[in-house]
């Protein structure tokens, strides 16, 4: 799925979002992780890894960089609402302690 | 003619669910950034090139990441401006 | 004075200019993400002029 990623738009670029996918980005460079968002101003992905012992890994993709984007799977309802609440700010928090 | 304002129409349905796409996007976007503050990140330039830094703060167009610490291969440089042409992806943990 | 008239209009100032582009960009919600972009380039701008960091590396590796 060769596509010219900087210039898909958001309506495209957000049809990648909650979803598995594999980036290749600069010189054969490989990487794989959910799509939590794509920043409209520079095309850059962000990638997130759920980590077993709890926490998560995150990866950027600088948008000029990116070759190919190929999705994997969908995200199911848990992991969705794990991967969009990673970073939401605290006052959508407020039930906590 | 009718091809333009056909085309206007459909304009002007999409325009609103762009809008919303786009600040979603960005929004979450900017959240991720602000939550990297004081975080240990991991850089991979062009040309192979891995430094590690603890991150400060970016600029909105996304052209440059300030950050400090930065362990280069000939030392440390305490305070540092990475440009984001430079960099092809990052990592840290959240 | 002269060299104004060849810029813009002097009634388009650049933060009106700013405004006008969030708003088609962002839509009704222009506002939200301005205050954001706001706030996010003022802590740039501060932690530059506090720490005054040089451009690694000097030459940029990709041009």
């Amino acid at each position: 799925m060769q596509c010219d990623w900087p210039l898909l738009g958001p309506l495209k670029w957000i049809r990648y979002v909650n979803k598995q996918v594999k980036v290749k980005a600069g010189k054969d460079e490989e990487r794989c992780g959910w799509l939590l968002t794509v920043d409209p101003v520079s095309a850059s992905l962000v990638l997130v890894n759920f980590k077993e012992e709890g926490g998560a890994s995150v990866q950027v993709v600088m948008g000029h960089a990116v070759e190919e984007v190929e999705v994997l799977r969908e995200a199911d309802d848990e992991t969705t609402e794990r991967l969009q609440t990673s970073f939401l700010p605290s006052k959508t928090r407020r039930l906590d302690p | 003619s009718i091809v333009t304002s056909a085309a206007s129409e459909t304009d002007a349905e999409q325009l609103p669910k762009e809008q919303h796409a786009r600040s979603v996007l960005r929004e979450s976007f900017l959240r991720c950034l602000l939550s990297m503050t004081n975080k240990k990140v991991r850089f991979h330039l062009h040309e192979r090139v891995k430094v590690e830094a603890t991150f400060g703060a970016s600029d909105i167009d996304v052209l440059n990441f300030q950050v400090s610490d930065l362990h280069t291969p000939i030392g440390v440089q305490k305070e540092a401006l990475i440009r984001c042409q430079d960099v092809i992806s990052f990592t840290f943990e959240a | 004075s002269s060299w104004r008239s060849s810029m813009a209009p002097p009634s388009e100032r650049p933060g009106e200019r700013r405004g006008a582009e969030m708003k088609k960009l962002y839509g009704k919600d222009a506002a939200k993400i301005q205050a954001m972009e706001a706030a996010m380039q003022l802590n740039f701008d501060r932690h530059c002029d506090l720490k005054q960091p040089k451009y690694w590396p000097v030459i940029p590796l990709k041009l």
